[in-house]
């Protein structure tokens, strides 16, 4: 058996520490209120799919531009990774629970590292499981874009945690930043004309969205004018997706790091 | 079971050295140089005084301005020095829906221990802060008293050489104060440092073999109480005897050159007295060679409320 010293002091106890931070911040996040919310959003997610396949019936086209891009990805998936990623550090700091935290011998930028990955997991969870009930419940048009669609998905639900969990790790109100952000500045960005929308991450899932589209038959700009959206090529868009969430989530790390919490 | 260090054994360990810390234009901390061993060093300072920011700079919580805080020859703010450190802090914040005995094991884990090492470990915490029965509830039932003993219980998981206690006693019943202090007697004589800060100073007086004052971000005097009373030179020591023959006695006393002062109160004598040490032992002199019957020597002035209110005094 170990010594408790050989334990603290060893990398294998820092990893397992680690490890055991992610499981706990996903346990407590699964049973907050933000959970309730995120399943509220589900099932209304489910039903304005199921009502939309009633009225409609129709083809892919119509279910991207009226419910994929206005309901999904500007609306529902900054939600659910809001949910998730704001509560990982700022709840811990309003809770005053970041004290226990701080006070172990693992290092801050693997306590970070823990709370974003438990943040992470759960997003995920949430948006692709209601990407599934979203395409599922649209009837034959949903379900064949479940597929194409899903990686403009999970990157654009790493890129935002990466955004909301460095909120997190920076504002104590963190929850009220991100809500201006996902509901104001993203559409605002994301409608402004030229290449100033390029600084909306909704864009580039948007861009992902279309360019997997376009192999299935979809107008390069469906229900928006080519020359308002000027999209970027959909590996272009990955590509910034993915240095995106590695960004963010690297600057978190850097400012919970050297940030005093007292 | 023994903890050795991550850092360098030889060592002291802690050790602040002219460490000031500010926040805008506010000085916290003013040029601190101190260093705790082991047994129960007691924090004392009114509001303001700077005793939260010393603690959490020898937490890692914050970083000195200027100065260095060391554990062990550690920085504070490092993740290795807090292996030799358990905190406790001052505010009641937990995971509400976890029961006290799950709390414990995390932090345990937290502390790097496998499953087994972190039960048995939380186990042995909980029998010694006597919360082994009453561990299973969620902590958000529990009362003041039992959720300072499940913090006491986190901190001491790891066995840690240095133990830092913010308020432990706040909220405790007198019943449990007694125990929670033979507690930290039973660590202090186990080779643990202690650092503890409390508001009662009546708790400093049986739990403290060294006292730091701070106030205004400065330490105004460390060490024991009787050699920080001892310095007081301009506060004589006031010492009550009751004694058969009181108003014999304070005639007989005041021919010491060493007695400023003798009043009788009922039946006592209280006298001021400069340079102690050669006053008790002229005093036992007299009661031997008079054959007066002491019932009861007391000294007022030397518990940590008057060195405190005198050292505070001083520094209006």
């Amino acid at each position: 058996m170990r010594t408790p010293a050989a334990c603290r002091s060893s990398l294998a106890g820092h990893v397992s520490g680690s490890a055991m931070l992610a499981l706990v911040s996903l346990r407590r996040m699964v049973r907050s209120r933000q959970s309730a919310v995120c399943a509220l959003l589900l099932a209304a997610a489910g039903l304005a799919a199921t009502a939309w396949s009633l009225r409609h019936g129709a083809g892919f086209q119509e279910f991207v531009s009226e419910v994929v891009l206005p309901v999904y990805v500007s609306f529902l998936l900054p939600m659910f990774c809001l949910c998730c990623a704001t509560p990982s550090i700022a709840a811990d700091r309003e809770e005053q629970t970041l004290v226990y935290l701080l006070a172990t011998p693992l290092p801050r930028p693997m306590i970070c590292a823990a709370k974003y990955a438990a943040a992470l997991a759960l997003a995920l969870a949430w948006t692709m499981a209601t990407w599934a009930v979203l395409t599922r419940f649209a009837g034959p048009a949903g379900r064949a874009l479940f597929r194409p669609f899903c990686p403009a998905v999970f990157w654009s639900t790493v890129a935002y945690v990466g955004l909301f969990h460095l909120f997190s790790v920076v504002l104590r109100r963190a929850t009220v930043v991100a809500l201006v952000y996902a509901l104001f500045l993203e559409t605002l960005l994301g409608n402004m004309p030229g290449i100033a929308k390029r600084a909306a991450i909704s864009f580039y899932t948007e861009c992902m969205i279309l360019d997997a589209g376009a192999k299935m038959g979809l107008p390069p700009t469906v229900g928006r004018e080519p020359e308002l959206l000027l999209p970027v090529s959909g590996d272009a868009a990955w590509t910034v997706l993915c240095v995106l969430g590695f960004v963010f989530f690297a600057a978190g790390v850097w400012r919970f790091s050297r940030a005093e919490y007292a | 079971m023994s903890a050795s260090s991550p850092g360098t054994a030889a060592a002291p360990l802690t050790e602040f050295t002219a460490v000031s810390k500010w926040y805008g234009p506010v000085i916290a901390l003013n040029d601190v140089t101190l260093h705790l061993g082991p047994g129960v060093t007691g924090l004392v300072g009114p509001n303001g005084a700077g005793k939260s920011t010393l603690m959490k700079l020898l937490t890692g919580q914050l970083r000195p301005s200027l100065g260095q805080v060391r554990i062990r020859g550690l920085s504070a703010w490092s993740a290795a020095a807090k292996a030799c450190m358990g905190y406790c802090p001052d505010v009641d914040a937990f995971y509400d829906e976890m029961s006290g005995r799950a709390f414990v094991r995390i932090m345990a884990r937290l502390h790097g221990f496998p499953a087994r090492l972190a039960a048995e470990r939380t186990e042995e915490v909980l029998r010694q802060v006597g919360m082994a029965e009453r561990a299973d509830r969620p902590l958000g039932s529990y009362s003041k008293g039992m959720r300072q003993r499940i913090k006491l219980a986190q901190a001491l998981v790891h066995d840690p050489e240095l133990l830092v206690l913010d308020e432990p006693l706040g909220g405790v019943d007198p019943i449990g104060r007694a125990e929670l202090t033979a507690l930290f007697r039973q660590w202090a004589a186990g080779g643990k440092s202690i650092l503890l800060s409390s508001h009662i100073l009546e708790d400093m007086d049986t739990l403290a073999d060294r006292i730091v004052f701070l106030c205004r971000g400065r330490v105004l005097a460390s060490g024991s109480l009787p050699e920080i009373r001892a310095l007081l030179d301009d506060r004589p020591l006031k010492v009550r005897i009751a004694a058969s023959r009181p108003r014999e006695l304070a005639t007989r006393l005041l021919q010491l050159e060493v007695v400023l002062a003798a009043e009788l109160t009922g039946e006592d004598v209280v006298v001021q007295v400069r340079r102690p040490k050669s006053f008790f032992a002229s005093l036992a002199e007299i009661v031997v060679e008079e054959s007066y019957d002491v019932e009861r020597l007391q000294v007022i002035d030397a518990s940590t409320q008057a060195v405190f209110d005198y050292l505070v005094k001083w520094n209006p």
